[in-house]
């Protein structure tokens, strides 16, 4: 049996890096002391705040939600509530939104749904579909990015939100530095921090990421223990993501070489960290306001706007255009 | 020899693995060649640790880490 570095109970998790096993009540704390270390280490919040968690119904974000409700009733001025972006993907979200309600129920959490096809004409598979028709270079997750962020900052607005909460963790982190090293794209890397959007434009809302130094590991355990781990099922374009395969990669080396991934998220902060005061060499230009929505942009269109126009989608004074063929899709209907 | 039941929950995917007595989690994990630190384990409806020993009809159930997109 493996016994519990503190207690000496069974230990439900061993964390090879910190040489150290944990109890399911000694790891909740653990788990516990780690979160609000990060919150106040970067300031991610301030006494009174209304912070709009970014939820899509997997582990992640039930775990970020059920932890955020908690440590709310001990700070009486802040006020949480939840954001879902439907993309529209087939076979995959319907599930994910169910798991989220039943979360959002038992933690009597205020929530709004938003949908690309109410808010964009089209669900996410129809703007896959138009791409491909189109030829155009991006990928799935290209999309699906661009326009979840879009709406997320302008849903997380208009719900009165003062920081947008998303559940990132460690993980997702250190793979996006990865994909971004790859790509040289270090004006992305300079924003991978734990908090973002500190540019001042009035309809920027601040993103932070509670679970920065929280292993994907730890946050399926939180929710496992804590029953919110949602019905298992994969976004069917994951796989066609670089993500996917250094995600593998990374859980290889971890493995072998325990620590990698502490070690990778320093690294990154120390770039950061060195690339600060020539952040505004690497990020061209100053945040602008996208002439088509008024969303920020830091070109004269957004990049929401951008990949509308070039799907046809949209018109240039910004209404949609209906009717794209989306061929079998067409009779499809996003829940 | 020790023999359990492996499944992926909310899959169909499901194993019957025979390892040395003595063996652990890891070990039979490894037999099926999956990483240890994708999964939470479960055995016999209980959340362990992937290093503790298995026994003879254990049900182990592997909830995935790297779910989501």
């Amino acid at each position: 049996m493996v016994n519990c570095s503190f207690c000496g109970r069974k230990a439900v998790y061993v964390s090879k890096a910190l040489g150290r096993a944990y109890c399911k009540k000694h790891f909740l704390e653990y788990f516990d002391k780690k979160v609000r270390r990060t919150i106040r280490k970067y300031k991610m919040f301030s006494e009174k705040e209304t912070i709009i968690v970014a939820v899509s119904g997997g582990k992640d974000s039930l775990a970020l939600l059920h932890y955020l409700v908690k440590l709310s009733k001990r700070v009486p001025g802040w006020t949480i509530k939840a954001l879902l972006v439907d993309e529209g993907i087939k076979g995959y979200r319907e599930t994910t939104i169910k798991d989220f309600l039943r979360v959002a129920e038992e933690l009597s959490v205020e929530y709004r749904i938003v949908r690309f096809r109410d808010e964009l004409g089209y669900s996410l598979d129809e703007i896959i579909e138009i791409g491909r028709r189109k030829k155009l270079p991006y990928h799935p997750c290209s999309y699906c990015g661009v326009f979840r962020r879009y709406l997320l900052n302008k849903a997380a607005r208009e719900m009165g939100g003062t920081v947008i909460a998303t559940a990132h963790n460690l993980d997702d982190v250190i793979q996006t530095y990865l994909m971004n090293i790859v790509k040289n794209s270090w004006e992305k890397i300079v924003r991978l921090g734990p908090v973002s959007g500190t540019a001042g434009h009035p309809r920027f809302i601040r993103k932070v990421k509670p679970f920065y130094e929280i292993l994907e590991k730890e946050s399926a355990l939180y929710a496992v223990l804590n029953n919110l781990y949602p019905r298992f099922v994969e976004c069917p374009y994951a796989q066609q993501s670089i993500r996917w395969h250094l995600r593998k990669y990374i859980n290889k080396l971890e493995e072998m070489y325990p620590g990698t991934k502490y070690s990778m998220l320093r690294s990154l902060l120390r770039i950061i960290q060195l690339l600060e005061d020539k952040t505004n060499k690497i990020i061209e230009g100053e945040i602008r306001s996208c002439h088509i929505c008024g969303e920020p942009a830091s070109h004269d269109l957004c990049r929401a706007c951008t990949y509308r126009l070039e799907l046809e989608i949209m018109d240039e004074n910004g209404n949609i255009i209906k009717n794209m063929d989306t061929g079998a899709l067409g009779n499809q209907l996003s829940i | 020899m020790v023999r359990v039941k492996v499944k992926i929950i909310d899959t169909d995917q499901e194993w019957l693995v025979e390892v040395e007595n003595g063996a652990r989690i890891r070990d039979v994990l490894e037999k099926l060649d999956l990483n240890p630190e994708e999964y939470i384990v479960s055995r016999n409806g209980e959340v362990v640790a992937e290093d503790e020993e298995v026994g003879e009809d254990d049900l182990i159930i592997l909830y995935p880490v790297v779910s989501g997109g």
